[in-house]
């Protein structure tokens, strides 16, 4: 009787120091954070001191105008930079799949970006942009063009932050998508030459959909990433010119720090969650649907067959 | 070890250094305690490193110091000074840190040392301080809460303090035969002429970067050409007709200034001057050292200094940072000895002569120092215009100043009409004025 107990017990013993440590180090922080969000809390203060205020935080962000300003930067910026990515991408990845001579030198070559520190691609991008002796610049100049001003015109600073985030985080959708193109059935793309489907034919009927499940996953993990950006943009522009670049992160952190209003800051952050969470349930959905899908095509095509 | 240590140290400070030192020794209590400090990385604490061995030599006071960006600094101590049980004995303190500090109630008021006769030198010499820097950085409790008054306080003593001078090529305006600048009408005309004159120099590098740096630069126009950010009941008038004339001064110096310099911060400024990229510089006292050293600067010995430059009245900033003595300290007494040791006549100068700002009077006519960096008789004269009100320092200010430093950037990036970019800046200072308590009582 006993010896049955224990044993159904035991599952959960040894479930409990992975549940202690997700209980500690995951939902504590965000408990505090939510918790945070209530109060009227300057860095001054213990938190214990701080004055619960209810959903004010929230309310007065939703009419506070820099901070729609600065969500729709950010929303603007990973759209923009998340399709730029997986289209240019996937392209890569679908013209390198294949067996050139020194692939692997090449491929090490792609994914160096991604390994440098956000923050020295910030800086190598700043100098890079400067006004007078940055090598964009002094190259126009050569070629009798007019200088543009990378850093100091609102949509100008924009396009730049784009640029060097696109230039940073393209090889990592590049060696994901590479992987899932090495992976595909070669059957069916062999079935598909037979048939003599022409090269786009491949990629657009065969390719693509079977690496859709992989790009899905791919395409979330860079948006998640998009919205947290913060070093590249602080270091290149801080934010500015204007507001034109300060993507919620940024305008988080100087809340924080600037404001002194962490209560606001916390319920920032809990904007960009609940935004995340959108994202990924939204995902999670399509993921199901297509799964179902699938099967429903399947069994059709079973019953059909029989 | 210690024990060997300081009859040795007492024996040979006594005969090199003061002489008071010759019949007591009031460091006596405290020697062999260890101060922990916190520190900027800023010319001026370097210098105090250089100083800081003479002190322990002197005293037997140990002190280690935590040294950080000062902007991480405050992020540091806001977090230390909200325990029970500090580990800084002093910090210095940016002073715009003053109110957050002082209404939280988490620093010393400076009165019970100095009325402890063991401890207050009775040769301090108070009144050799610079009145500006005393006022905006180590008073609080008077007028408006911020500034000196019947009613303030000392918390902290101005250290490493700053004010703002015109920095000019004394060849590029002797060549054109330009004249220095007196008024805000004749710098606005030359800086304009300059680009002109000089190919591709800039007339004036300024800061212009978003955020606070704009902000900065708006509000060194502002005082002088007559304006305030608040009245004396809180109103926001930053959008009257001298807030316009700062903004416009602001946007034409950017203009006319050298390429990009509508994202300059301080160090770029400063780079594109002392690389002579710009014929004038308007800031820190601070830069002057880094301008005069031939291996960082192209222009050592090109450089005149003036006074800042006058509007409808004179007024140069105030800024920098002072030193105080956290209420959570565990060594307050040895943290005073060494404020005060530091602060001193004889500490001030030790500091100046290693390339510090110095914080007294006397220290700006030492004519040991004036030989060494022949400017300090001219920042000395600026001092005497420092201005303690070209910005409120006020637990609000965080928000508003960068609110006003991102409204500048629009101003100047993207041609946003400056009485419509104050206006705006005015109604929602209004509203965080009015948020945190400022209007009741109106």
């Amino acid at each position: 009787m006993q010896t049955a107990n224990v044993n159904r017990l035991t599952p959960y013993l040894f479930l409990a120091p992975a549940a202690a440590v997700l209980a500690i180090a995951l939902l504590y922080p965000i408990g505090y954070m939510i918790y945070a969000s209530f109060l009227d809390w300057n860095p001054s203060q213990r938190i214990g001191e701080a004055e619960f205020v209810g959903l004010r935080n929230y309310i007065n962000l939703l009419g506070d105008e820099s901070f729609r300003e600065s969500f729709a930067v950010t929303l603007k910026f990973a759209a923009i930079v998340v399709s730029l990515e997986m289209f240019v991408g996937v392209g890569l990845a679908l013209l390198l799949d294949r067996n050139i001579r020194g692939m692997s030198l090449l491929r090490t070559l792609f994914i160096l970006p991604m390994m440098i520190a956000p923050i020295v691609v910030g800086l190598m991008w700043r100098y890079m942009y400067h006004p007078t002796v940055g090598i964009f610049n002094r190259t126009l100049k050569n070629l009798g063009l007019e200088p543009i001003p990378w850093l100091s015109d609102g949509d100008w600073a924009f396009a730049s932050v784009i640029i060097a985030d696109v230039w940073q985080w393209t090889p990592f959708i590049f060696i994901l998508s590479l992987a899932a193109l090495q992976s595909l059935p070669q059957s069916a793309l062999e079935a598909a030459r037979i048939d003599g489907a022409t090269g786009w034919q491949q990629i657009w009927y065969i390719k693509l959909p079977l690496m859709m499940p992989v790009l899905v996953v791919t395409c979330l993990l860079r948006l998640i990433d998009a919205f947290k950006v913060l070093e590249v943009i602080l270091v290149l522009t801080n934010g500015g010119p204007g507001l034109s670049t300060e993507i919620l992160s940024l305008r988080i952190s100087r809340t924080a720090s600037e404001f002194r209003e962490l209560g606001v800051a916390a319920a920032m952050s809990n904007y960009l969650l609940i935004l995340l969470l959108v994202l990924t349930l939204g995902m999670f959905l399509y993921n199901k649907f297509a799964e179902t899908r699938a099967l429903r095509l399947r069994a059709e095509a079973e019953g059909a067959a029989s | 070890m210690r024990a060997l240590f300081n009859p040795l140290t007492g024996a040979a400070a006594a005969l090199a250094v003061s002489a008071s030192m010759a019949w007591a020794n009031p460091y006596e209590d405290y020697a062999g305690t260890t101060l922990v400090v916190n520190f900027p990385a800023h010319p001026h604490y370097n210098a105090v490193m250089k100083v800081l061995p003479e002190f322990t030599k002197e005293t037997g006071i140990r002190v280690e110091v935590d040294q950080l960006q000062y902007l991480k600094m405050r992020e540091r101590q806001t977090l230390e000074l909200t325990k029970n049980k500090g580990d800084y004995d002093l910090i210095a303190y940016v002073v715009f840190s003053k109110a957050d500090y002082v209404f939280a109630d988490q620093l010393e008021n400076l009165a019970r040392f100095f009325m402890n006769p063991k401890l207050a030198n009775p040769r301090y010499d108070a009144e050799d301080l610079i009145d500006g820097y005393v006022q905006n950085i180590g008073v609080a409790g008077g007028t408006k809460g911020y500034l000196p008054g019947k009613t303030g306080s000392l918390f902290g003593i101005p250290f490493g303090s700053e004010t703002s001078v015109l920095a000019y090529r004394k060849d590029i305006f002797e060549k054109h035969g330009l004249k220095t600048p007196e008024t805000y009408d004749e710098l606005l005309d030359v800086t304009c002429r300059i680009p002109k004159l000089e190919e591709g120099m800039g007339g004036m590098a300024s800061r212009a970067a978003s955020g606070h740096q704009a902000s900065h630069a708006f509000l060194l126009h502002l005082a002088p050409l007559g304006g305030r950010v608040f009245d004396d009941e809180w109103n926001p008038i930053i959008n009257n007709d001298a807030g316009v004339a700062a903004a416009n001064a602001l946007k034409t110096i950017v203009d006319c200034g050298p390429e990009g310099s509508q994202t300059f911060g301080p160090a770029e400024a400063a780079a594109s001057f002392s690389q002579g990229k710009s014929a004038m510089f308007m800031d820190s006292i601070a830069f002057a050292a880094g301008f005069e050293d031939p291996a960082k600067s192209k222009v050592a010995g090109k450089v005149g200094y003036a006074l800042h430059p006058e509007g409808v009245r004179r007024g140069s900033q105030t800024g920098g940072f002072g030193i105080a003595i956290p209420r959570n300290a565990q060594n307050k007494e040895a943290a005073f000895l060494l404020m005060q040791w530091l602060t001193s006549k004889e500490g001030d100068l030790k500091v100046a002569m290693a390339g510090g700002n110095p914080s007294r009077f006397s220290t700006y006519q030492n004519a040991e120092l004036n030989a060494k960096y022949p400017y300090s008789a001219t920042f000395g004269e600026a001092l005497k215009y420092a201005d303690p009100d070209w910005r409120p320092i006020i637990p609000t200010w965080g928000k508003i100043n960068a609110d006003i430093g991102t409204t500048m950037s629009k101003v100047l990036t993207e041609g946003l009409d400056p009485q419509e970019a104050l206006d705006g800046v005015a109604e929602r200072a209004r509203a965080i004025m009015d948020e945190a308590g400022y209007y009741t009582w109106n």
